[in-house]
């Protein structure tokens, strides 16, 4: 048994050891106890849902007081207390605000006809694209400062993560149709985003910035740190030219009292910025704060390239340079020259990783790079020039991505951001190209004749089932799968514990939703049945009613009348009103149960008769005896209680009640009565020993009464 | 008449909390300015149930809630009802059933931000299993209790002591909500559609109970919240199973009136809403001018909050209005006593709603 300790000292420290083979240290998981005391006399531990232990604990008979329970449940969550990037609960809201934008989608799916499926479907998948990522973390329009440090160069924002990194990747590559033709431009937007997840495991130009931005605020003269020229030539091979054009601003010859002395200094940087500023871009717009030229056509932006490189190389020719005194300028100005002129070497030289370096060369060295293949075969050179020495989870995904390998991108998203992502990003990748779509709603014998698609939703709806605060949410993944989802829904449902009443409610209203009454009615079965074991038989009657569950019913009805109280005069029969008006009317099942409700009217008349009121109400109480007599689910054991009960009636002063065939009926069950008593498993009425005969006497009373009336 | 949303449209600020909400109170208000939220909480990450008070900023742009005191309660909670306390009123009481069968009284101090448990009643026979439903009268001086083990319960919350058996029917009843109606009277609702009308004068069992035969037979379900306006004690108003919602007059026991509903007897054709209703509370906000106007036989018009995700307003003879329509369930709601235009509600996705009306 896997290793139980219940060390000595203080009862906090109670804890389960799990037994595992990896691992050379064993963890230690404190129970949190509130009522148990010590000492313990049983303990027995059980899986509970998903990854979670249930640890019950029983107390000593002795300890066990009218103050303190005598055991307690507590449940046990295992699993390492670093739950990754992105902490559980904020798992679950991802996970809940992912559910109506996928629901949505399905249901987009299912009512679009196949003509209008290739035009518009795009749109339909960006709109659930956008919904998901904005899940994923705040978007960057956060609220300016009033006052704007000069020397904050990069804005301070919320920490973004690589699910949010990888979401946006898919969403550029496999939905967005429309930006398509200018996948180099949102690329880059896309490293500026997230250039910072990759800063934790190497150099990055974003934590260079980040470094230097800290140390700006006690440099005096920028333009003398070597450092100042290398980030802004790094800042501008991979694009931000934003944060460029405002560091070269902070150079001291903008300062108004170097101004006259350092003019051509100062006018060379000016015109490195103001041509950085004019810098063509092949995109249809651009946020306010980026900067550049935009241009949606590709001849357009063609011309302009042109133009733009011809100036940049007419200034590097200029004579200004050697009019230039400060040498550190005329270098690092020069050098992003070399940047904006697309040298090999020098964007190698001012670029830390390979997609650094991709997105310089998308820049300055092929900006008319078009297609996935032309991109692949850049990617892989870069990738030459700058060997991966640390594999991020998302240049996995970019690769295979690139590669148009869909197999990759599934195992990347699989491996690196868990079943949510496979699950909801497959819509994407089926948006994307006929032949992903194929590939992933082929039926495939080696899983059970599922496709892949199914086979990650239910997976997804696996993990989701596992949490108690999310199974309510898997039967919308299991509905959207054609093949195994009914079964395991029904499943699902079934392993739902009955006791806890809103759990049973929501299971109903989920089999409601789907149509699945059979289920539902079992799982009424289930609850009518638990409920009666632990004594709470108004709802055991009210949920195998529901259930229409005759069988039952007429089998604990059995067990009822044990507790029925047997002779008029008897005051606890008040109680069961409450069950009879549980009951209802005629028309709802009630099993063997439509017997309480004659005999509590039988009482009824019953008791009037004895407060001493007319014939009338005694020829209706003899009514109901008849009546109670005859039907066939009146038990045995009340025959001869309800024959002794009404021995006024039997012998009524004004003249008999019943007639001949009734008094033989009642006669007969008399007989049916003594036989039975010889027969095992009778139950004794316990009415004194002369009943039996009082009754019989008066029945042959009224009998020889009724023949002389009649 | 129902108000169009576009010419007033209702403010609605949803405030993810990170953890299930079982149940939450409006405070009484201390000042115009400082207003508080009573929550009962579920961490499942860490399985702890506790109750918290929230201090709330409102702000058109963005309430927001700021926790300010926190307590761990034995077990998640059942049901939570709030009472002023007469003598000190920044420190009202707060009645909270647990699942576990106890029930918990607390002090909750707004000024110096601490929740204090006053006293509790401990399981042992107090209820088998859980309590499924309190509720504090209105000096806040008596508890009733109710669960499905068929128990009845009184506590004196002034004797911080034991509890007074009203009534055990052995389980043969399941109770799943109760509602003072006067200091000495009050209403179970129960399995079955069933509604005992209860007078603490009268020893032995209900006084009155309502006939579930409207129904038609058809169907039946569950009570699982009842209200009853303070001017009008002898109507009751109770909402359950497949979006029912019907008001019974103790003096016209045969009758109830069913304002929602799918499937039961004469209801309105449009259903707000088609699963359990879940909280119902008179509105005192809707239609004020109206009601002046209306008969006392006119049933004042209701909020609700349902299975299916819908908070809505019903009232007999309209078109009933929707306020919030959810993805998922709405679980509870209260509506701001002082302030009646001010709404919260929980969601089942661990977040709160705060609405406003215009």
């Amino acid at each position: 048994m896997p290793g139980v300790t219940s060390d000595s000292g203080e009862l906090n420290s109670l804890s389960v050891v799990p037994h595992t083979l990896d691992t050379q240290k064993p963890r230690v998981y404190p129970l949190r106890l509130h009522r148990v005391t010590r000492p313990l006399a049983r303990l027995s531990i059980s899986w509970a849902r998903g990854n979670t232990l249930r640890v019950s604990l029983l107390q000593t008979d002795d300890a066990a007081s009218e103050q303190t329970p005598g055991g307690e449940v507590v449940e046990v969550k295992l699993g390492s207390a670093d739950a990754g990037e992105i902490p559980e609960a904020q798992w679950r809201r991802i996970a809940y605000g992912s559910v109506a934008p996928f629901a949505l989608l399905q249901s987009r799916k299912n009512s679009m006809d196949a003509l209008h499926y290739e035009k518009d479907w795009w749109e339909h998948v960006m709109e659930y694209s956008k919904e998901i990522n904005s899940l994923l973390g705040n978007t960057k329009s956060s609220v300016p400062p009033t006052i704007e440090d000069p020397k904050t160069v990069l804005k301070k924002v919320e920490e973004p993560t690589s699910l949010k990194a990888a979401w946006e990747l898919m969403e550029m590559f496999y939905a967005d149709k429309q930006s398509q033709t200018w996948i180099p431009e949102r690329l880059l937007d896309w490293l500026a985003d997230f250039d910072c997840l990759f800063s934790g495991t190497q150099p990055t130009v974003h934590a260079k910035l980040v470094s230097f931005q800290n140390k700006l605020v006690t440099i005096q003269a920028v333009e003398n740190h070597p450092e100042y020229w290398e980030i802004m030539s790094s800042a501008l091979a991979v694009g931000w030219l934003d944060v460029v054009v405002k560091l070269l601003r902070l150079h001291g010859s903008y300062l108004f009292d170097q101004l006259g002395s350092r003019e051509i200094e100062n006018g060379l940087v000016e015109a490195v910025a103001l041509l950085i500023s004019e810098m063509p871009r092949l995109r249809p717009d651009m946020p306010t704060e980026k900067i550049g030229e935009c241009y949606s056509t590709k001849p357009e932006f063609m011309k302009a390239w042109e133009k733009w490189r011809a100036k940049i190389t007419k200034l590097d020719c200029s004579a200004f340079w050697l009019q230039c005194d400060h040498q550190q300028t005329r270098v690092g100005l020069k050098n992003m020259l070399q940047v904006m002129l697309g040298n090999a070497s020098v964007l190698s030289n001012v670029t830390y990783h390979w997609i650094e370096l991709y997105i310089s060369h998308f820049l300055y060295v092929r900006p008319f790079t078009v297609g996935l293949e032309s991109m692949y075969s850049l990617a892989q050179k870069c990738m030459h020039l700058k060997p991966i020495s640390y594999r991020h989870k998302l240049m996995g995904l970019i690769i295979g991505i690139l590669e148009e390998n869909t197999e990759v991108v599934l195992a990347e998203c699989s491996r690196s951001f868990g079943p949510w992502m496979t699950t909801h990003a497959i819509e994407l990748m089926a948006a994307g190209s006929t032949q992903a779509e194929t590939l992933l709603h082929e039926e495939q014998s080696k899983i059970g004749g599922i496709c892949i698609e199914e086979l990650h939703r239910l997976t997804y709806a696996q993990i989701l089932s596992s949490h108690a605060l999310t199974w309510n949410i898997a039967p919308i993944y299991l509905t959207s799968c054609l093949k195994q989802g009914l079964g395991l829904l029904e499943n699902l449902l079934y392993k739902q514990p009955v006791q806890h009443h809103l759990v049973l409610l929501k299971s109903m209203e989920i089999c409601r939703l789907n149509g699945l009454d059979y289920v539902s009615y079992n799982m009424m079965k289930i609850a009518g049945v638990h409920y009666w074991k632990h004594g709470k038989k108004g709802s055991a009657v009210f949920w195998l009613q529901q259930a229409r569950d005759e069988v039952r019913l007429n089998r604990i009805a059995k067990h009822l009348f044990d507790f029925v109280g047997k002779s008029v005069s008897d005051e606890s029969f008040k109680q069961w009103e409450g069950m009879i008006e549980l009951l209802g009317t005629e028309s709802k099942t009630a099993g063997g149960l439509e017997f309480l409700k004659k005999y509590r009217d039988f009482r009824r008349s019953l008791q009037q008769v004895q407060e001493g009121i007319t014939t009338d109400a005694a020829r209706k109480a003899a009514e109901a005896l008849i009546s109670l007599m005859r039907n066939p689910s009146t038990p045995q054991q009340f025959w001869l209680p309800l024959l002794y009960d009404s021995l006024k009636l039997l012998n009524w002063q004004e003249g008999p009640l019943l007639n001949v065939s009734q008094t033989n009926l009642l006669l007969n069950k008399l007989q049916e009565l003594s036989l039975a008593r010889l027969l095992p498993g009778f139950v004794d009425a316990g009415l004194p020993p002369e009943a039996l005969q009082s009754v019989r006497l008066a029945l042959a009373t009224n009998l020889g009464r009724a023949i002389l009336e009649e | 008449m129902a108000l169009s949303p576009s010419t007033h449209p209702v403010q609605i600020h949803k405030l993810p909390q990170f953890a299930y909400i079982d149940a939450l109170r409006w405070m009484p208000h201390l000042s115009t300015f400082t207003r508080h939220i009573l929550l009962a909480t579920y961490d499942s990450d860490s399985s702890t149930p506790s109750l918290q008070t929230l201090t709330f900023c409102p702000s058109r742009a963005a309430p927001s809630l700021t926790p300010q005191a926190s307590v761990t309660a034995p077990s998640r909670i059942t049901s939570l009802k709030i009472s002023p306390s007469p003598l000190t009123p920044s420190k009202p009481i707060a009645a909270a059933s647990a699942f576990s069968g106890s029930l918990l009284f607390y002090s909750a101090d707004l000024v110096n931000g601490t929740l204090n448990l006053e006293f509790s009643v401990p399981e042992k026979g107090f209820h088998l299993g859980p309590v499924s439903g309190i509720d504090l009268n209105e000096n806040g001086s008596e508890c009733v209790s109710v669960g499905e083990d068929g128990r009845v319960n009184l506590v004196s919350i002034s004797a911080k002591t034991g509890f007074r058996r009203v009534f055990d029917s052995n389980g043969l009843v399941s109770y799943s909500s109760v509602r003072w109606a006067s200091p000495v009277e009050f209403v179970t609702g129960a399995f079955g559609f069933g509604l005992h009308w209860w007078d603490q004068r009268k020893a032995g069992g209900p006084v009155a109970l309502f006939k579930d035969n409207w129904t038609g037979g058809t169907a039946s379900g569950i009570v699982h919240a009842i209200d009853i306006h303070p001017s009008r004690k002898h109507t009751c108003l109770a909402g359950g199973s497949s979006g029912t919602l019907f008001a019974w007059d103790i003096r016209l026991p045969k009758q109830p009136i069913i304002l929602s509903g799918v499937g039961v007897g004469d209801a309105p054709a449009n259903s707000l809403v088609e699963s359990d209703i879940w909280e119902v509370q008179y509105d005192n906000y809707t239609h004020s001018s109206k009601i002046i106007n209306s008969s006392s036989s006119r049933i004042l018009p209701a909020m609700i909050c349902s299975e299916d995700g819908i908070l809505g307003v019903i009232e007999q003879g309209e078109e009933p209005i929707e306020l919030l329509a959810e993805p998922c369930a709405i679980n509870s709601f209260d509506i701001d006593r002082q302030n009646p235009s001010d709404v919260i509600c929980s969601l089942e996705w661990e977040s709160i709603a705060i609405l406003t009306r215009p």
